[in-house]
């Protein structure tokens, strides 16, 4: 007996002839064991079998192109500044090519390791350029390899045919009105 | 002295005031584009509408006199709505491109469309686009898509720098700034244009598209490129200073700062940067243990100490802080005993605003804290014919390499023993006895004393490379290893270092670090205001 109070000392329930003998037990475990065998299979063959992801699934952020193959991503770093475990890293540098979207990133790094899938990039994102794919495998052999860069975030992102082309609109309104790009006189 | 209740606060203004003024005594910020305190009142901008009682309508407050009795209200229901319809008017050709806006997070429209805006346009004809990337020169970019034609930039132009190069050009939505066909924006204060412009149409060559503004480490501190001594704002980030904005002092720059120290932020991150120890061992430098390298600089001062010190020389940076000047003096004239102790002077061509004829940052301040030649010593123009007669036996250099003086340098080559702490490898650095890794002014907290007596606080913005360190510690370990009486100790902080400098100078005598506050201090006896003009009398 335990003199603390508030605690008392449990006795061990005395083992059955049946408990003892064992082999009771272990015939019992497999009538259960061999009863499923009669059941319908639930294991997926994971490789070979895949689960059909559902629409709201958030895998690994990638980044997309528009129907004309152009970065949409402008380098604004909203997506660096709301990511929680920091995982986003941009450096930007001007967009050769004088349209209107004058930005681009020039480094454009996503830290795997890091990342949680919360999806807050893609929400953020004024551009809809970064998409939270279905791509779950993450696997690499090393740190660096699980830092994924701008050229790999593309190839799972890849085209997204969609009609929002904010910066062209602009592009093509400006050159209805004749303005263009860079010194010329000012509009008359 | 007229006398009128703003939102109910009763205040007492000069004559002349302005109620936008007087509001902003009481520290009610009544939004504003186009005024601006260094700058004319233009009230184009039409956002600092305010309601004033027995005044028909709403009223601008930038070029409203405060007269007596009378009663403002700065956010009635009137006040808000009307600087809301404003807000709606100047974004209907605005381009909105927020994301690729180098302004986005300093922005007044966005602030104030924050504040005042609906959130979507009730506009929906196409915008009237305008030019955009047009170079006004090589430092400043200008998109005339995002301008609301405050004109604070052509009023810049007008009546700081008097050369006159923006102006309006066209009318109503089609206004643009330009300038003159064929001609650019010029001078050294250029950029300053970049920093009142409220919205994101006039960009820095320099700084465009380099970093969000929200991502940089805003820092308080001192311009170190003339004796000026400008309070700017340095923006940081992966440890590299990528931006210096000017930071309002009345007693200094007012606001305003060059370009030339603007620009000058590259020297921390430069690729010749020190980042450690070396010794020479039989005619060839190797790197060392920054200990190694004190032990045989300490060893070396031992040795001119014994001879009497009249063979040592030092050379002391005025682009040093104040304390690492005194440390240098404690070191090689009152330990080691050398008379022949000096600066380099670096001078330019003042011009009449806020550049001076001397470009070293702190020469008031190492003046003060002793370095200079005593009595039978020589200076740095004694120094040529002293190493080639011989004469000089160490020499040791504290963030001076004399790259550019082919001449010293020649002379420092016949000196036996030379000592070299700084930053670069440059000059001195390559053929020094010993090397010590020191920082740039953007490592380093402590105090620099302007032109005019105007003691103020440095603080470090960056990390230093490799075993780099601030000349101070440096300085200090080199006390100790000497063991030089009176030093302070190694582990002094930056606040200790000045208060027992300003103990030991009566030049400095009150100085404290945390009495320097943001915008510094006069040294006793001096006015600390700058004398010069501030800009073109119109």
């Amino acid at each position: 007996m335990s003199d603390r109070p508030g605690y008392r000392t449990v006795e061990r329930p005395a083992l059955t002839l049946a408990d003892r003998l064992v082999f009771p037990a272990i015939l019992k475990g497999m009538a259960i064991t061999a009863s499923h065998i009669f059941e319908k299979k639930v294991t997926m063959q994971y490789p070979e079998e895949k689960w059909t992801l559902p629409e709201y699934y958030r895998g690994v952020p990638s980044l997309v192109m528009d129907d004309e193959n152009r970065e949409k991503c402008v380098a604004c770093s909203l997506c660096e500044f709301v990511c929680p475990p920091r995982a986003i890293t941009i450096v930007p540098e001007e967009r050769p090519g004088g349209g209107r979207e004058e930005k681009q990133p020039a480094v454009f790094d996503i830290d795997m390791l890091r990342c949680i899938f919360c999806g807050y990039c893609e929400e953020v994102c004024p551009e809809e350029a970064i998409f939270m794919s279905k791509e779950y495998e993450v696997v690499g052999r090393s740190r660096e390899e699980m830092v994924f860069h701008k050229d790999r975030l593309y190839e799972i992102g890849g085209v997204r045919k969609d009609p929002h082309r904010k910066w062209k609109n602009a592009d093509d309104e400006a050159r209805a009105q004749g303005r263009g790009h860079g010194h010329g006189p000012a509009q008359v | 002295m007229p006398r009128l209740s703003i939102d109910g606060v009763e205040i007492e203004v000069e004559k002349g005031t302005t109620v936008l003024e007087a509001a902003r005594a009481l520290r009610k910020d009544v939004p504003h584009y186009c005024w601006h305190p260094g700058l004319s009142v233009a009230g184009n901008c039409r956002i600092c509408l305010v309601e004033v009682e027995g005044m028909r309508g709403v009223q601008i407050s930038c070029n409203l006199p405060a007269a007596d009795g009378m009663k403002v209200r700065t956010s009635s229901d009137a006040a808000v709505k009307a600087r809301a319809d404003v807000m709606e008017l100047l974004l209907i050709n605005h381009p909105l491109d927020c994301p690729i806006c180098d302004q986005a997070g300093e922005c007044k429209l966005q602030e104030y469309s924050f504040e005042l805006g609906s959130g979507r346009s009730r506009f929906d004809v196409p915008k009237n686009h305008k030019r955009k990337a047009v170079e006004f020169s090589d430092r400043v970019v200008f998109d005339a898509e995002r301008c609301i034609v405050c004109t604070r930039c052509v009023r810049f132009t007008k009546e700081i720098t008097g050369t006159d190069e923006l102006t309006v050009v066209q009318r109503g939505d089609r206004s643009e700034i330009d300038t003159a066909p064929g001609k650019s924006l010029t001078g050294n204060y250029q950029m300053n244009v970049v920093d009142i412009c409220p919205v994101g149409a006039l960009t820095s060559a320099d700084f465009r598209f380099r970093s969000r503004v929200w991502f940089m480490e805003q820092t308080r501190t001192v311009c170190s490129s003339c004796s000026r001594g400008c309070n700017v704002l340095a923006g940081t980030r992966w440890n590299r200073v990528l931006r210096l904005v000017p930071a309002e002092n009345a007693e200094v720059n007012r606001w305003w700062m060059c370009d030339r120290g603007r620009l000058d932020i590259r020297e921390p991150a430069a690729e010749d940067r020190l980042a450690g120890a070396r010794l020479m061992r039989g005619g060839v430098q190797v790197g060392v243990e920054p200990g190694e390298a004190v032990a045989a600089l300490a060893a070396a001062l031992a040795e001119a100490r014994a001879a009497g010190g009249a063979g040592l020389f030092g050379l002391v940076s005025a682009r040093l802080t104040t304390e690492e000047a005194w440390l240098a003096r404690l070191l090689l004239r009152d330990h080691a005993g050398s008379p022949n102790l000096d600066l380099l002077p670096r001078t330019g061509e003042a011009d009449g605003f806020l550049e001076t004829a001397d470009r070293n940052p702190n020469t008031e301040g190492v003046r003060a804290a002793g370095i200079a030649p005593a009595v039978g010593g020589f200076g740095l123009d004694g120094f040529r014919a002293a190493a080639e007669a011989g004469r000089v036996k160490w020499a040791v250099l504290v963030g001076e390499d004399l790259s550019g003086r082919p001449e010293d340098l020649a002379a420092l080559a016949k000196v036996p023993f030379t000592a070299f702490i700084g930053s670069h490898d440059r000059g001195a650095a390559a053929t020094a006895t010993v090397v010590l890794p020191g920082a740039t002014w953007a490592e380093k907290d402590g105090v620099l004393v302007n032109g005019d007596g105007r003691a103020q606080r440095i603080r470090p913005l960056v990390r230093c490379p490799g075993d780099a360190r601030p000349e101070s510690r440096i300085l200090l370990d080199l006390l100790a290893a000497a063991g030089a009486a009176g030093a302070p100790d190694p582990s002094s902080s930056p606040a200790f270092l000045v208060k027992a400098m300003a103990a030991a100078v009566p030049a400095l005598a009150g100085l404290t670090l945390g009495g320097l506050g943001e915008r510094g201090a006069p040294l006793r006896g001096r006015t600390g205001v700058a004398r010069v003009g501030t800009g073109v009398e119109v």
